[in-house]
Protein backbone atom coordinates (compact mmCIF):
# COMPACT_ATOMS: atom_id res chain seq x y z
CA UNK A 1 0.00 0.00 0.00
CA UNK A 2 2.82 2.34 0.61
CA UNK A 3 5.37 0.79 -1.64
CA UNK A 4 7.74 3.11 -3.48
CA UNK A 5 6.83 6.08 -0.11
CA UNK A 6 9.47 7.48 2.06
CA UNK A 7 8.18 7.64 5.57
CA UNK A 8 10.35 9.91 8.08
CA UNK A 9 9.26 8.76 12.19
CA UNK A 10 11.29 11.17 14.41
CA UNK A 11 11.65 9.25 17.44
CA UNK A 12 11.20 5.91 16.13
CA UNK A 13 14.42 3.87 18.01
CA UNK A 14 12.14 2.59 21.01
CA UNK A 15 8.33 2.73 21.94
CA UNK A 16 5.54 4.05 20.11
CA UNK A 17 7.66 5.84 17.01
CA UNK A 18 9.47 2.17 16.48
CA UNK A 19 6.21 0.48 16.17
CA UNK A 20 4.91 3.04 13.78
CA UNK A 21 8.49 2.58 12.05
CA UNK A 22 7.76 -1.05 11.82
CA UNK A 23 3.95 -0.37 10.74
CA UNK A 24 5.30 1.78 7.94
CA UNK A 25 7.34 -0.70 6.60
CA UNK A 26 5.03 -3.16 6.97
CA UNK A 27 3.04 -1.80 4.64
CA UNK A 28 6.37 -0.78 1.67
CA UNK A 29 7.49 2.23 3.33
CA UNK A 30 10.97 2.74 3.30
CA UNK A 31 11.64 4.33 6.58
CA UNK A 32 13.47 7.28 7.98
CA UNK A 33 14.63 6.43 11.83
CA UNK A 34 15.05 9.40 13.80
CA UNK A 35 16.93 8.75 17.56
CA UNK A 36 18.49 11.56 19.97
CA UNK A 37 20.14 9.77 22.11
CA UNK A 38 19.71 5.25 21.81
CA UNK A 39 22.01 4.76 19.07
CA UNK A 40 21.76 1.12 19.63
CA UNK A 41 17.89 0.94 19.96
CA UNK A 42 17.75 2.62 16.45
CA UNK A 43 20.08 0.60 14.67
CA UNK A 44 17.79 -2.33 15.97
CA UNK A 45 14.38 -0.29 14.72
CA UNK A 46 16.59 -0.47 11.49
CA UNK A 47 17.59 -3.65 11.34
CA UNK A 48 13.73 -4.82 11.92
CA UNK A 49 12.59 -2.48 9.36
CA UNK A 50 15.06 -3.84 6.40
CA UNK A 51 14.16 -7.36 7.84
CA UNK A 52 10.64 -6.05 6.15
CA UNK A 53 12.17 -6.09 2.61
CA UNK A 54 12.70 -1.86 2.68
CA UNK A 55 15.30 0.53 3.16
CA UNK A 56 15.71 1.69 6.98
CA UNK A 57 18.25 4.84 7.37
CA UNK A 58 19.24 6.00 11.07
CA UNK A 59 19.38 9.58 11.65
CA UNK A 60 20.99 10.89 14.73
CA UNK A 61 18.89 14.56 15.40
CA UNK A 62 17.51 16.45 18.49
CA UNK A 63 14.51 17.72 16.39
CA UNK A 64 14.33 20.65 19.11
CA UNK A 65 17.94 22.05 17.82
CA UNK A 66 16.82 23.49 14.33
CA UNK A 67 20.15 23.18 13.17
CA UNK A 68 20.20 19.41 13.54
CA UNK A 69 16.50 19.33 11.99
CA UNK A 70 18.10 21.34 8.61
CA UNK A 71 20.83 18.72 8.76
CA UNK A 72 18.63 15.49 9.33
CA UNK A 73 16.20 17.03 6.31
CA UNK A 74 19.75 17.68 4.11
CA UNK A 75 20.20 13.86 4.60
CA UNK A 76 16.85 12.66 3.61
CA UNK A 77 16.65 15.33 0.79
CA UNK A 78 19.87 13.59 -0.84
CA UNK A 79 19.23 10.61 0.18
CA UNK A 80 15.92 9.84 -0.94
CA UNK A 81 14.73 13.32 -2.90
CA UNK A 82 11.42 13.08 -1.47
CA UNK A 83 9.11 12.31 1.31
CA UNK A 84 5.46 10.91 1.38
CA UNK A 85 4.92 10.63 5.24
CA UNK A 86 6.23 12.53 8.09
CA UNK A 87 5.45 11.18 11.60
CA UNK A 88 5.97 13.70 13.90
CA UNK A 89 6.80 11.37 18.03
CA UNK A 90 9.67 12.57 19.19
CA UNK A 91 8.43 14.26 22.90
CA UNK A 92 10.34 14.72 26.09
CA UNK A 93 9.95 16.76 29.38
CA UNK A 94 10.94 16.78 32.66
CA UNK A 95 8.04 15.93 35.36
CA UNK A 96 6.91 18.70 36.58
CA UNK A 97 4.44 20.84 38.24
CA UNK A 98 4.00 24.49 36.85
CA UNK A 99 5.51 26.36 39.98
CA UNK A 100 8.06 23.63 39.94
CA UNK A 101 9.40 24.77 36.15
CA UNK A 102 11.88 26.71 35.16
CA UNK A 103 13.10 28.16 31.71
CA UNK A 104 14.97 25.84 30.93
CA UNK A 105 12.24 22.62 31.51
CA UNK A 106 10.14 24.57 29.77
CA UNK A 107 11.92 25.57 26.12
CA UNK A 108 13.30 22.33 26.57
CA UNK A 109 9.78 20.79 26.56
CA UNK A 110 8.34 23.13 23.81
CA UNK A 111 11.46 22.89 21.34
CA UNK A 112 11.06 18.97 21.24
CA UNK A 113 7.19 18.36 21.72
CA UNK A 114 5.77 21.70 19.53
CA UNK A 115 8.48 23.28 17.76
CA UNK A 116 9.85 20.98 15.93
CA UNK A 117 6.75 19.66 14.36
CA UNK A 118 6.44 22.92 12.78
CA UNK A 119 9.97 23.22 11.93
CA UNK A 120 9.94 19.28 10.86
CA UNK A 121 6.54 19.99 8.29
CA UNK A 122 8.22 23.32 6.98
CA UNK A 123 11.23 21.12 5.46
CA UNK A 124 9.03 17.95 5.07
CA UNK A 125 6.42 20.28 2.81
CA UNK A 126 9.13 20.91 0.16
CA UNK A 127 10.19 16.97 -0.28
CA UNK A 128 6.46 16.23 -0.14
CA UNK A 129 5.97 18.87 -3.77
CA UNK A 130 3.13 16.79 -5.57
CA UNK A 131 2.98 13.41 -3.79
CA UNK A 132 0.34 13.53 -1.55
CA UNK A 133 1.72 13.94 1.61
CA UNK A 134 0.56 12.59 5.08
CA UNK A 135 1.54 14.41 7.66
CA UNK A 136 0.98 12.88 11.59
CA UNK A 137 1.86 14.02 15.21
CA UNK A 138 1.65 11.79 17.70
CA UNK A 139 -0.20 13.77 21.05
CA UNK A 140 -1.81 12.80 24.53
CA UNK A 141 -4.67 13.64 26.71
CA UNK A 142 -2.21 15.63 28.67
CA UNK A 143 -3.35 18.07 25.66
CA UNK A 144 -6.78 18.86 27.58
CA UNK A 145 -6.95 16.66 30.91
CA UNK A 146 -4.70 17.90 33.76
CA UNK A 147 -2.69 14.99 34.95
CA UNK A 148 0.20 15.32 37.54
CA UNK A 149 3.65 16.56 37.10
CA UNK A 150 2.69 16.89 33.23
CA UNK A 151 2.21 20.37 33.05
CA UNK A 152 4.91 21.68 30.29
CA UNK A 153 4.49 18.47 28.25
CA UNK A 154 0.56 19.06 28.75
CA UNK A 155 0.68 22.27 27.13
CA UNK A 156 3.66 21.57 24.56
CA UNK A 157 0.66 18.87 23.55
CA UNK A 158 -1.97 21.79 23.16
CA UNK A 159 0.34 23.36 21.32
CA UNK A 160 0.90 20.28 18.82
CA UNK A 161 -2.87 19.68 18.54
CA UNK A 162 -3.75 23.81 17.61
CA UNK A 163 -1.27 23.45 14.75
CA UNK A 164 -2.56 20.67 13.45
CA UNK A 165 -4.95 22.53 12.78
CA UNK A 166 -4.12 24.87 11.43
CA UNK A 167 -1.81 23.17 9.25
CA UNK A 168 -4.31 21.04 7.87
CA UNK A 169 -6.23 24.28 6.31
CA UNK A 170 -2.62 25.93 4.98
CA UNK A 171 -1.55 22.44 3.61
CA UNK A 172 -4.80 21.26 2.27
CA UNK A 173 -4.36 23.18 -1.01
CA UNK A 174 -1.20 21.42 -1.45
CA UNK A 175 -2.78 18.21 -1.22
CA UNK A 176 -1.25 17.20 1.96
CA UNK A 177 -3.10 15.59 5.13
CA UNK A 178 -2.45 16.37 8.34
CA UNK A 179 -3.93 14.82 11.69
CA UNK A 180 -2.65 13.67 15.41
CA UNK A 181 -3.06 10.74 17.07
CA UNK A 182 -3.74 11.32 21.13
CA UNK A 183 -3.03 8.66 23.31
CA UNK A 184 -3.27 7.76 27.17
CA UNK A 185 -0.66 5.92 29.01
CA UNK A 186 1.02 3.82 26.66
CA UNK A 187 3.14 1.02 28.04
CA UNK A 188 6.43 1.77 26.80
CA UNK A 189 9.98 2.74 29.03
CA UNK A 190 8.89 6.70 28.90
CA UNK A 191 4.76 5.43 30.05
CA UNK A 192 6.14 3.87 32.89
CA UNK A 193 8.24 6.48 34.01
CA UNK A 194 6.19 8.88 33.68
CA UNK A 195 3.03 5.99 35.59
CA UNK A 196 5.67 5.61 38.64
CA UNK A 197 6.08 9.53 39.00
CA UNK A 198 2.68 9.82 38.94
CA UNK A 199 1.68 7.26 41.52
CA UNK A 200 4.28 8.49 43.92
CA UNK A 201 1.87 11.95 44.03
CA UNK A 202 -1.01 10.65 43.38
CA UNK A 203 -1.01 6.88 45.46
CA UNK A 204 -3.04 4.09 44.78
CA UNK A 205 -6.12 6.26 43.34
CA UNK A 206 -3.89 6.76 40.18
CA UNK A 207 -5.07 3.70 38.83
CA UNK A 208 -3.17 3.25 35.33
CA UNK A 209 -2.56 -0.28 34.65
CA UNK A 210 -5.87 -0.67 32.45
CA UNK A 211 -9.17 1.10 30.52
CA UNK A 212 -12.41 0.53 30.45
CA UNK A 213 -11.72 -1.47 27.18
CA UNK A 214 -9.76 -3.94 29.61
CA UNK A 215 -6.15 -3.58 29.10
CA UNK A 216 -3.69 -0.48 27.93
CA UNK A 217 -2.87 0.80 25.37
CA UNK A 218 -0.13 -0.53 23.15
CA UNK A 219 2.66 0.89 20.55
CA UNK A 220 1.04 -1.10 17.81
CA UNK A 221 -2.49 0.32 19.27
CA UNK A 222 -1.44 3.81 18.19
CA UNK A 223 0.59 2.85 15.00
CA UNK A 224 -2.40 1.13 13.46
CA UNK A 225 -4.42 4.33 13.63
CA UNK A 226 -1.51 6.09 12.48
CA UNK A 227 -1.00 4.11 9.53
CA UNK A 228 -4.77 4.42 8.81
CA UNK A 229 -4.43 8.17 8.64
CA UNK A 230 -1.50 7.88 6.16
CA UNK A 231 -3.91 5.80 3.86
CA UNK A 232 -5.54 7.13 0.88
CA UNK A 233 -8.98 5.97 2.94
CA UNK A 234 -8.21 8.74 5.62
CA UNK A 235 -8.18 11.52 2.60
CA UNK A 236 -11.14 13.41 4.07
CA UNK A 237 -10.23 13.80 7.62
CA UNK A 238 -8.16 16.84 8.36
CA UNK A 239 -6.56 18.52 11.55
CA UNK A 240 -8.60 16.04 13.69
CA UNK A 241 -7.26 14.79 17.03
CA UNK A 242 -8.02 11.14 17.12
CA UNK A 243 -8.26 9.65 20.42
CA UNK A 244 -6.48 5.95 21.48
CA UNK A 245 -7.68 5.44 24.85
CA UNK A 246 -9.33 2.29 25.57
CA UNK A 247 -12.63 5.10 26.61
CA UNK A 248 -10.26 6.65 29.43
CA UNK A 249 -10.79 9.84 28.53
CA UNK A 250 -14.64 9.40 29.29
CA UNK A 251 -14.17 7.79 32.49
CA UNK A 252 -13.29 10.05 36.28
CA UNK A 253 -9.80 8.89 37.36
CA UNK A 254 -11.32 7.53 40.76
CA UNK A 255 -13.82 4.85 38.63
CA UNK A 256 -10.98 3.76 36.18
CA UNK A 257 -9.76 0.86 38.18
CA UNK A 258 -12.55 -1.27 37.93
CA UNK A 259 -12.19 -0.47 33.99
CA UNK A 260 -15.97 -0.04 32.52
CA UNK A 261 -17.18 -2.57 34.96
CA UNK A 262 -19.27 -0.06 37.32
CA UNK A 263 -21.08 0.61 34.03
CA UNK A 264 -21.87 -2.45 32.75
CA UNK A 265 -25.15 -5.04 33.48
CA UNK A 266 -24.46 -7.77 35.93
CA UNK A 267 -26.47 -9.97 33.35
CA UNK B 1 44.68 17.41 34.23
CA UNK B 2 43.55 17.06 30.93
CA UNK B 3 42.09 19.78 28.47
CA UNK B 4 39.18 17.11 28.10
CA UNK B 5 38.44 17.19 32.30
CA UNK B 6 38.92 21.32 31.83
CA UNK B 7 36.51 21.30 28.84
CA UNK B 8 34.25 19.06 30.57
CA UNK B 9 34.03 20.80 34.01
CA UNK B 10 33.45 24.10 32.11
CA UNK B 11 30.31 22.28 30.34
CA UNK B 12 29.13 20.92 34.00
CA UNK B 13 29.34 23.98 35.84
CA UNK B 14 27.91 26.48 32.89
CA UNK B 15 24.82 23.96 32.50
CA UNK B 16 24.09 22.62 36.26
CA UNK B 17 25.21 25.07 38.09
CA UNK B 18 27.27 23.67 40.46
CA UNK B 19 30.51 24.85 42.13
CA UNK B 20 33.91 23.51 40.01
CA UNK B 21 35.04 22.39 43.48
CA UNK B 22 32.29 19.59 43.54
CA UNK B 23 33.38 18.01 40.35
CA UNK B 24 35.66 15.45 42.16
CA UNK B 25 36.62 12.29 40.41
CA UNK B 26 34.41 10.68 43.45
CA UNK B 27 31.63 12.89 43.23
CA UNK B 28 28.62 11.23 41.85
CA UNK B 29 26.08 13.09 39.62
CA UNK B 30 23.39 13.54 43.22
CA UNK B 31 26.59 15.33 44.43
CA UNK B 32 26.29 17.56 41.60
CA UNK B 33 22.29 18.24 41.94
CA UNK B 34 21.86 17.36 38.65
CA UNK B 35 18.40 16.73 37.14
CA UNK B 36 18.46 14.03 34.14
CA UNK B 37 17.37 17.29 32.09
CA UNK B 38 20.93 18.44 32.75
CA UNK B 39 23.08 15.85 32.09
CA UNK B 40 21.07 15.29 28.81
CA UNK B 41 22.31 18.60 28.09
CA UNK B 42 25.58 18.24 29.29
CA UNK B 43 25.68 15.16 27.18
CA UNK B 44 24.79 17.10 23.79
CA UNK B 45 27.12 20.35 24.53
CA UNK B 46 29.74 17.63 24.97
CA UNK B 47 29.33 15.40 21.80
CA UNK B 48 29.09 19.13 19.83
CA UNK B 49 32.14 20.42 21.22
CA UNK B 50 34.14 17.31 20.56
CA UNK B 51 32.46 16.03 17.60
CA UNK B 52 31.89 12.78 18.90
CA UNK B 53 28.55 10.87 20.00
CA UNK B 54 27.71 9.57 23.66
CA UNK B 55 24.67 7.14 23.55
CA UNK B 56 22.51 6.64 26.51
CA UNK B 57 23.89 3.39 26.11
CA UNK B 58 27.18 4.08 27.40
CA UNK B 59 26.26 7.10 29.74
CA UNK B 60 24.14 4.95 31.75
CA UNK B 61 26.98 3.23 32.84
CA UNK B 62 28.89 6.17 34.52
CA UNK B 63 28.72 5.77 38.45
CA UNK B 64 30.65 8.77 39.33
CA UNK B 65 32.61 11.88 37.90
CA UNK B 66 35.85 10.20 37.12
CA UNK B 67 33.97 7.36 35.24
CA UNK B 68 32.76 10.30 32.94
CA UNK B 69 36.27 12.19 32.34
CA UNK B 70 38.43 8.57 31.82
CA UNK B 71 35.41 7.28 29.06
CA UNK B 72 35.77 11.01 27.17
CA UNK B 73 39.45 11.13 27.47
CA UNK B 74 39.66 7.26 25.92
CA UNK B 75 36.74 8.69 23.24
CA UNK B 76 38.51 11.70 22.59
CA UNK B 77 41.58 10.09 21.90
CA UNK B 78 40.38 7.02 20.31
CA UNK B 79 38.52 9.88 17.60
CA UNK B 80 42.76 11.82 17.46
CA UNK B 81 43.45 8.49 16.02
Amino acid sequence: MLKGKVALVTGSSRGIGRAIALKLAEQGANVVVNFFRRRQAAEQTAKDIESLGVTAKVIKANVGDPEKVNEMFDIIASSFGQLDILINNAASGLPRSALDLDTKGWDWTMDINAKAFLLCTQRAVKLMEGRDGKIVTVSSLGSHLVLPGYTAIGVSKAALEALTRYLAIELAAKGICVNAVAASLVATEAGMLYARIAKEQLGESFAWQTTPAGRLVTPEDIANVVAFLCSEEAFMIRGQIIIVDGGTSLVPFGLMSKGGGCWTSNE
Amino acid sequence: MSAVEETIKDIVVKIVHCDREVLTPTATFKDMKADSLDMVQVLVALEDEFGIEIPDEDAQKFQSFGDFVAYMEARVAEKKK
